[in-house]
């Protein structure tokens, strides 16, 4: 999925709530993330999930850092995502078109 | 009439600070009148000093009564015309806390698995906010220091007065109860001289805004001149009266102008003569009664038909010495009463008109009065005369004055229906059950539920799930909110309070829970009524969008980590009630079911999947150790995968779903309030109770988000109510094998140590209940059952010891029964027996422990493990149960806890020890440290599953 930084982007998301682990003085998720505007796509271990979106903040334009820190907010113990995937968009690209 | 307007919410809210600090310059500046007026009496006017020896002269605060008593001599009169005018109006609003205020019993009902519920009443010591405003018009004051009035009650202003500087001087007492509803004395009583329907009303209207025609004797007329002021109209809408700064309620003067009783009084002057000055009120009262009564009643008898003559009737049966109504105020105002009345009286001999206290039956009869303030007033009144007093409770019911109030729930005035709630509230508290009764008799619960559902203002709202919540702890009335009030007390109050939202808005971050008082009145009360059997559970479960709203308030708690407070609390027990049998209960759990219930961790076998990556919770596989058991534990039993949900779950469902465990597990971690504590873990206790699926997963789940340690730590609670909940918890996860393997290996020096305490408790009086040793024995069984490996933990942890002592020593059947089972499990393993006997250990010892304990008991059960684990403890603690794993813990015991100060020292000293004191470091909930290798006398088995430490990659964070 391409797009132009500063455009609207259109896509097909999945919605996510994720209630968070407490552990010692963090509030964690239980997985990992990978990429953000500041990392080598090439590199990037994961490819399938995408995040849009975590508690109404853009994710689609942040550095790793930036998206860790969202994510394990320690005032939010629940977050919303949005996530795409490659698979998804594809799957509602071909019901459209057949 | 006159309105009794309610302040708004906001101004009655107004900084309480501000006012207390305002009200006590009123109260000085007051003083400061009264002083300076004191001294201008002193000068003008030695004509009005009537008795001899009280001279106008002496020196303060004697001198006020004194001028205060003679405010109606001729003399103070006559000087009426060059008093100072002071009209001003000052609004006071004053907050008076009271602690202890109107105590709510908090009624904790355990669903225990029978079925049959076990309800523990606990008072709790509520505080009670009354907000009161109060209108203080500095009245213009006659040169004795006295609001002018005309033949009116001069005690009332003068009561004031005095009981402001008795509070000045005494620094305030305990808090007594009373909203101070009622009209204020002197600012109420003043009004212009409008006969509104007066005539049928006789006295009683006259402070609300009525004036009776005066009868030509009734009162010194020149007073009339007092009355013009046209601020006192809006002075006396107000209301309400004010406590005083020490926010000590003033009772006992309330009545008074409010209902003008004193013209009844008054008009009796004549036959008072001579009455003896020194006389205790209520005999004046007493003797006037019939008088006073007649007026009242007549008019109340014209209103309503029915009860009137009942309450005549009744009459003669209450005690014509009215005292008793207000015992507990008297008591503590005693000293002023008696200053009053025991001056030297002025007023005696000029016939001054007494103010008494009304009778209960006129205060109920003044509850249909046809004025709506006399209504309020009463009603106030009524909370206050029964405020912990169940001997006037018990007589409102049987004046039927509780009809009265429910009526009054539905009237138009908001002012009414607040009050008479607030009369409710305290007459539904308490342990005389009768009254709940009686409220539900004449239709109290819909009418409470259909004022909350029309009341937008807090206060009303407070009063009405108070009040729910009283009822509620009434097994009878439980069905009765669940038919009238679930829907209500859901929609109206937990979903809102909660912070869910049914749309949620991915736009938005998640609302937190407001923990309101509204909020935890409610929940106390469907806390209350969610433990009134399957039926009940059954409704709450299917109560649209409630589970949702209190696992949300829940995880809200968690995420701000404010897990200690009352509503919390009340949230954790309703989602544990009705976790309760969820396996059974739920509509479509037989599709669940697993098919072979069996044998332990069977069920699991045939749930499990091979799968050695990673699973989704991050949980590497356990290092080492596990191929050191046999054949069956080897393989991973980690990897249960989670059923698929095509939607995600709401309402019940959401109750038994694997991701609640995260929620109960960070409350078992975070939370300091006990009860809490117990209800988390007996909610996992319940969860991980069955043969069904989703307890399979329950009990996969805890394993996986590290909730063994969490657990293990808790065993070590001073508190007898967790450890019991704890160790029934940890006996119903040990259903899953891994979780007894892990079980045995860590909990077991703690389980070991609960034994050891049962027998010689770490300090005086930290004796564990019965129930939770024998909860904590059966947990050893269940784990040593089955487990060589386990059993043989049971012996390094030297539990041997102290399993005979404990058979030796106790004075429990139940206790000595339960170790002497867990001693022939033992002796089960023929491989042990070489090292039991090595310690100088015998047969006979297992045996004939067992033999004993069980002797009174009858034959005991052959070989029997495999049904005296579970089995015992349904018997001992459930009665008619049988079968099912699941224990409600719930009967609040007190907190009667053991210290854990000393547990260093207690840890085992034997072969093992120095093992378990390493392998004890992975019992912490510790992300970041690495399990510790294993000890040498212990396979290395790890309580705590590895978590995902992904190593640190540029791109790749574990969050």
């Amino acid at each position: 999925m391409s797009y132009i930084p500063g455009q609207p982007v259109t896509a097909v998301v999945q919605r996510v709530e994720i209630h968070k682990l407490r552990q010692g003085e963090n509030l964690i998720l239980g997985f990992s993330i990978g990429g953000g505007i500041d990392q080598d796509p090439s590199q990037n271990p994961f490819s399938e999930d995408k995040t849009d979106k975590v508690n109404g903040w853009d994710m689609t334009m942040v550095t790793h850092d930036q998206a860790r820190k969202r994510l394990t907010k320690r005032s939010e113990e629940v977050v919303r995502l949005l996530v795409t995937r490659q698979s998804l968009q594809k799957a509602v690209q071909q019901s459209m078109l057949s | 009439m006159e309105d009794c307007n309610v302040h708004s919410a906001a101004s009655i809210l107004a900084s309480v600070k501000e006012q207390e600090a305002r009200f006590e310059r009123l109260t000085r500046a007051l003083e400061q009148e009264r002083r300076h007026v004191a001294l201008q009496l002193e000068r003008a006017q030695q004509p009005g000093m009537v008795s001899g020896g009280m001279g106008g002269g002496q020196p303060l605060p004697m001198a006020w009564q004194q001028l205060v008593l003679q405010e109606q001599s001729p003399g103070s009169q006559a000087s009426l015309a060059t008093m100072p005018e002071a009209p001003d109006v000052l609004e006071e609003t004053v907050t008076v806390e009271e602690d202890p205020g109107t105590p709510t019993s908090h009624v904790s009902i355990v669903t225990s698995e029978d079925g049959t519920t076990r309800r523990t009443e606990t008072k709790v010591t509520k505080t009670v906010k009354t907000v009161t405003t109060r209108t203080v018009r500095q009245v213009p004051l006659g040169p004795d220091g006295l609001p002018l009035l005309d033949g009116g009650p001069p005690l009332g202003p003068f009561a004031d007065g005095a009981l402001d500087r008795h509070f000045l001087l005494r620094g305030g007492g305990p808090a007594a109860t009373l909203s101070r509803a009622y009209l204020s004395s002197g600012a109420g009583f003043p009004e212009g001289p409008e006969p509104r329907d007066s005539s049928s009303y006789g006295s009683l209207s006259r402070g609300l805004g009525v004036r009776p025609p005066r009868a030509g004797p009734l009162g010194p007329g020149p007073g009339d001149g007092c009355f013009t002021l046209p601020g006192h109209r809006e002075a006396f809408s107000v209301g309400p009266e004010p406590g005083p700064p020490g926010g000590r309620s003033l009772p006992e003067r309330f009545q008074a102008e409010p209902y003008g009783l004193e013209d009844d009084t008054r008009s009796l002057a004549a036959d008072d003569e001579g009455g003896p000055e020194l006389e205790p009120d209520y005999g004046t009262a007493t003797r006037r009664r019939p008088e006073c009564g007649r007026g009242l009643h007549t008019r109340a008898y014209e209103d309503a038909a029915d009860d009137g003559g009942e309450l005549t009737d009744q009459r003669p049966a209450f005690p014509a010495v009215t005292a008793p109504l207000a015992q507990p105020e008297r008591g503590s105002l005693g000293s002023l009463d008696r200053l009053v009345r025991r001056s030297p009286s002025v007023d005696s001999a000029r016939k001054e008109p007494r103010w008494r206290d009304p009778e209960l039956p006129e205060v109920l009869a003044m509850l249909r009065h046809p004025v709506d303030p006399v209504k309020a007033n009463a009603a106030a009144y009524l909370q206050h005369l029964c405020f912990e007093n169940e001997g006037v409770k018990r007589r409102v019911r049987q004046l039927r004055g509780l009809p009265l109030l429910v009526a009054l729930l539905d009237h138009p005035r908001a002012e009414v229906r607040r009050r008479a709630c607030g009369a409710l509230r305290n007459l539904s508290y308490g342990r005389d059950t009768d009254n709940k009764a009686a409220i539900r008799d004449c239709g109290g619960v819909p009418a409470l539920v259909r004022l909350l559902r029309a009341a937008r203002d807090n206060e009303v709202r407070e009063l009405v799930t108070g009040t729910l919540w009283n009822l509620s702890s009434y097994e009878p009335l439980k069905m009765v909110i669940i038919d009238h009030g679930l829907q209500t007390l859901t929609h109206e109050v937990i979903v809102p309070h909660s912070g869910w939202e049914r749309e949620p808005n991915e736009d938005s971050k998640p609302r937190d829970a407001e923990w309101t008082t509204v909020f935890k009145n409610t929940s106390g009360c469907l806390r209350n009524v969610s433990s009134d059997g399957a039926e009940a559970r059954r409704r709450l479960r299917e109560c649209e969008g409630l589970v949702d709203a209190l696992l949300h308030a829940l995880q809200s708690a968690v995420g701000r980590k404010d897990t200690d407070n009352k509503s919390v609390e009340n949230c954790v027990c309703i989602m544990r009630n009705l976790s309760y049998h969820v396996h059974k209960e739920v509509p479509g759990a037989d599709r669940y079911q697993e098919a072979e219930p069996g044998p332990l961790g069977s069920a699991v076998v045939s749930q499990r999947r091979r799968r050695d990556d990673a699973s989704c919770f991050g949980g590497k596989k356990a290092k080492g150790g596990w191929g050191k058991k046999d054949g069956e534990m080897d393989r991973n039993f980690d990897t249960l995968d989670l059923p698929k949900r095509t939607e995600a779950a709401k309402g019940f469902e959401l109750l038994y779903q694997p991701e609640v465990v995260r929620l109960y597990l960070s409350l078992l971690t975070e939370s300091r309030n006990f009860n809490t504590l117990e209800a988390a873990a007996g909610a996992l206790q319940n969860l991980s109770a069955g043969n069904w699926m989703w307890a399979t997963y329950i009990r996969a789940t805890v394993r996986k988000e590290r909730g063994l340690p969490v657990l293990v730590e808790l065993l070590q609670s001073e508190t007898d109510k967790v450890v019991r909940a704890v160790a029934i918890a940890l006996r119903n996860l040990s259903l899953d094998r891994r979780n007894k393997d892990l079980i045995g290996s860590y909990a077991m020096a703690e389980l070991v140590r609960n034994v050891r305490n049962a027998q010689a408790p770490p300090r005086p009086g930290a004796r564990l209940e019965e129930d939770t040793v024998v909860a904590v024995l059966n947990t050893i069984h269940e784990i040593v059952s089955d487990s060589l490996d386990n059993a043989r933990s049971l012996l390094q942890a030297r539990g041997v010891p102290a399993l005979v002592a404990l058979v030796a020593s106790s004075q429990s059947v139940r206790e000595a029964k339960a170790a002497s089972h867990v001693l022939q499990t033992v002796w089960s393993y023929k491989e042990l027996r070489g090292s039991l006997q090595k310690d100088g250990w015998t047969k006979a010892r297992f045996q004939s422990a067992a033999a004993t304990a069980k002797g009174p008991k009858g034959a005991p059960s052959p070989g029997g493990f495999d049904d005296s684990t579970l089995p015992l403890v349904d018997k001992s603690l459930e009665g008619e149960k049988t079968g099912s794993q699941d224990v409600i813990p719930m009967d609040a015991l007190g907190p009667d806890g053991y210290s854990t100060v000393d547990r260093r020292e207690r840890r085992p000293r034997g072969i093992g020890s120095a093992g378990e004191a390493s392998e004890k470091e992975p019992l912490k909930l510790d992300p970041s440290r690495k399990a510790p290798p294993p000890g040498p006398s212990r396979p290395a088995v790890r309580l705590v599953d590895a978590v995902g430490d992904a190593k640190p990659q540029p791109v790749d964070s574990w969050v």
